[in-house]
């Protein structure tokens, strides 16, 4: 992502969750360790619709070449669900790149999906602004043109 | 009772007739162009359905804010939300790097490591109009929206849990995580009452009105609150369940609910911290249109706030369904975070409490 | 008309009549009676209140013996409570009985079967109960805690005391659930006077008892609620799973309502109450170890 899309990105984000008093949700810094960045790619193996934290399972080839199955964390399947989330969404195989962070628990193979995209670098769902624009029903219908959600 | 034909011949007609001619106002009113509240069978608003109340319009206004927006900063305010949303939308960089070691500088809850992508949020588009007016806070009462101070004694109360709660870490025990993290009540005040939203997302409900009881149900981990309508037949003072004990009844066409006995630990939480078992809050609903619900509420206990302080807040027809919301039942986080305490103890060589 | 029906009815039943005479009068008295019950402005069976099961199906659904308790370890001379469990002694033994599955046991696949038996035996690892996860369907009918029932004229919703569960049940079909949850997803409508809800987009975690009894993703459940009189609802649920049954199979008994005037359903969060046992050991310093007690 470039630079000033990146800035504009996490600003959002951070000036989003500002407001929210810190009681409300745990913090991710609780669970992420900001000194252990990672960026994964590969085929997703299972997804954990759940709450509160959906999970991606995606399945990755470290450098010694043998294979390793890694959990990414997501927000709450609910919000998908009322933009149409179906079963046939990112199903298994389907390659996704993530950055984000790694649990605190570095024996835990499991990370925030800060940023997970499909290998265009598109994302792996689109957010809606909720105002029923045009645009945003012509988005939605392409993706699903490609088999994407 | 038992029906002889005859009888049930009659109201059988009667009925006919009655929903005829009430179908046929219905219809008529609505070719006018006029809504008409829709009614139970006992005559009462229907309030049912699934409702949201997931607004920009915060809580709290700014100390130098007015009471309503103009039409024009409602605009730009719902306007930045959607174009911040389209930004978000935008494709990264394939080839991105992990991120920066050290975090990436995003603040508050997204805590150093960016969080997840903004497509799992919905915390609302819109500014909170509630009759007509863009509102600037939810609280209307104190007149500057902002929540009256604090009695001494409240603040002392609340000195003393805070002081219970310095000697421990914040990772050290599930009980020192937030009630929300441990998935034992939604976020914030979200089933309340008040009902307030979270800002984040699911800020969603499900009413259910029968003649004896109304239902509320809060998405976020499926609270549930039962308002049981006649002359109150309150709890004991000793028995304080989550969300307190509720009674309802109608003033004409305003659904009013008083509710007491709130749980000792609800009363040392959030907007409620420092409250004492003398806490009431009474809730209004009145079905405004088609797809709003007007919700009032206000929270009495003078030895706690040196005022009783007042809300209003729009819960509009949620277009979609109301989905499970388990939790406990898919709570990695909690476990995450204790263990990753733990594990940075471990290597920090640590075993001395972490400052707040 | 029919009020000659019912004087002719009692004339008869003070003659002598015969087996089939007798039957068709018992049959009309019936009807007599259903139409006793308490019915909405609908017309249909106000199933409005709070209501509980009695018996021990939520120890186990299948006819069983009393049984020391729910696992079991080796002893010297019979098994005896496993470890975890003595300290329960009686309270923690299992009652007999005669079981609620229609025809008596639950038709599984071999595999299936061998399943439920390693449950049984890992009880405490395994049933959901015990880390207060949501029970499912129809478990959740008859825990041993009330549920209340909130009918109107366009919802059907069941807010259960235990764990907080609840179901909406749809009157309008939303289509197919895209997840599976705990819960499930229902879709009710009337067939004469019996409310039938039908289950699916259940997910895999949740058990029929503490018997080790259980299902797959694929389960679909069909209950039917019938009130038989003012205070009583026949509950029947029909349990469809080709992946662990060999065939569907059903499930029935009474539902009792609770008819005290301050009839009212608790809160059970009982979420709280199994934290030291899921995150004990995650303590800075859990009980038992040095820094901890």
């Amino acid at each position: 992502m470039r630079k000033n899309q990146t800035t504009l990105a996490v600003a959002g984000l951070a000036a989003l969750i500002a407001v929210v008093p810190l009681m409300a949700h745990h913090a991710f810094g609780a669970e992420f360790d900001r000194d252990a960045p990672i960026r994964l790619q590969g085929p997703v193996v299972r997804l954990e619709w759940v709450n509160p934290h959906a999970w991606i399972h995606l399945e990755i080839t470290k450098e010694d070449g043998t294979n390793e199955v890694w959990m990414v964390e997501g927000g709450t399947p609910n919000t998908l669900l009322r933009r149409g989330l179906r079963r046939d969404c990112l199903t298994p195989g389907t390659v996704i790149i993530v950055d984000g962070y790694q649990t605190k628990d570095h024996s835990l193979a499991r990370a925030n999906g800060r940023d997970v995209t499909f290998t265009d670098g598109t994302k792996i769902f689109l957010g809606s602004s909720g105002t029923g624009a045009p645009y945003e029903a012509e988005m939605l219908a392409a993706r699903q043109e490609q088999g994407r959600c | 009772m038992r029906y002889t034909p005859s009888i049930l011949a009659v109201f059988l007609m009667v009925g006919i007739t009655g929903l005829f001619s009430q179908v046929t106002a219905q219809v008529q009113a609505r070719a006018a162009g006029q809504w008409v509240m829709p009614r139970t069978a006992d005559g009462h608003p229907d309030l049912q359905g699934n409702w949201t109340n997931a607004t920009i319009t915060l809580i709290q206004r700014r100390r130098d804010q007015d009471a309503v927006y103009s039409p024009e900063e409602a605009l730009r305010l719902e306007g930045g939300r959607a174009a911040r949303t389209e930004a978000l939308n935008q494709p990264s960089d394939p080839d991105r790097k992990a991120p920066p070691v050290g975090g990436d500088g995003s603040t508050g809850a997204a805590g150093g490591v960016g969080g997840y992508n903004y497509f799992w949020i919905d915390a609302g588009s819109k500014v909170a109009k509630f009759n007509g007016e863009l509102r600037t806070s939810l609280i209307v009462d104190p007149p500057d929206g902002r929540y009256p101070s604090r009695t001494d004694a409240a603040r002392q109360r609340m000195s003393e849990a805070s002081q219970f709660r310095r000697q421990f870490g914040q990772y050290d025990n599930p009980e020192n995580r937030p009630l929300a993290e441990r998935c034992i009540v939604s976020f914030g005040s979200n089933a309340g009452p008040p009902m307030l939203p979270n800002y984040f997302y699911n800020n969603n409900y499900t009413i259910v009105q029968t003649p004896d009881h109304i239902m509320i149900m809060t998405e976020m981990v499926h609270d549930v609150r039962i308002i049981r309508m006649g002359t109150p037949k309150p709890l004991p003072k000793n028995v304080r369940p989550w969300f307190g004990d509720s009674w309802g009844h109608w003033e004409g066409d305003t659904l009013v609910v008083e509710t007491t006995n709130f749980s000792p630990v609800q009363l040392n939480r959030g907007q409620l911290s420092g409250a004492t078992e003398n806490l009431k809050i009474t809730e209004r609903l009145t079905r405004a249109d088609e797809y709003t619900l007007n919700y009032e509420f206000t929270v009495d206990d003078l030895e706690t706030w040196t005022d009783s302080w007042s809300g209003e807040v729009p819960f509009t027809r949620l277009p979609g369904l109301v989905y499970e919301y388990a939790c406990h039942e898919g709570n990695y986080a909690l476990f995450n975070v204790l263990r990753g305490a733990r594990a940075q103890e471990q290597r920090e060589g640590s075993r001395q409490i972490p400052k707040r | 008309m029919l009020s000659f029906v019912f004087k002719l009815v009692r004339t008869l039943r003070r003659t002598t009549c015969s087996v089939v005479v007798c039957m068709a009068l018992g049959a009309i008295s019936a009807y007599a009676q259903t139409a006793e019950i308490p019915r909405t402005q609908e017309g249909k069976p106000d199933l409005n209140g709070i209501w509980q099961a009695l018996g021990n199906a939520h120890w186990d659904i299948e006819p069983h013996a009393a049984r020391a308790a729910l696992q079991m370890q080796p002893g010297p001379v019979v098994p005896v409570p496993a470890k975890d469990l003595l300290a329960f002694g009686a309270v923690g033994s299992v009652p007999s009985g005669v079981g609620v599955v229609v025809g008596g046991e639950i038709p599984y696949l071999p595999e299936a079967r061998a399943r439920k038996i390693e449950n049984q035996e890992n009880w405490a690892e395994r049933d959901p109960e015990i880390k207060c996860y949501l029970p499912g369907v129809p478990r959740a009918t008859y825990m041993p805690f009330p549920f209340q029932i909130f009918q109107s004229a366009s919802h059907f919703f069941i807010a259960y005391e235990y764990a907080g569960a609840l179901r909406n049940i749809y009157m309008e079909d939303p289509g197919p659930a895209q997840v599976d949850s705990w819960m499930g997803q229902s879709v009710g409508h009337w067939e004469g006077d019996t409310f039938v809800a039908e289950g699916s987009g259940f997910n895999d975690q949740t058990w029929f008892d503490r018997a080790g009894n259980h299902h797959s993703a694929s389960m679909t459940v069909v209950e039917r609620y019938t009130m038989t009189s003012p205070d009583h609802i026949l509950y029947e649920a029909m349990i469809e799973d080709p992946q662990t049954f060999s065939r569907p199979w059903m499930i029935s008994m009474p539902l009792y309502r609770h008819v005290n005037n301050d009839a009212r359903i608790g809160q059970f969060k009982c979420v709280e109450f199994v934290e030291e046992l899921l995150y004990g050991q995650l303590r800075k310093n859990p009980i038992g170890s040095e820094e901890g007690r």
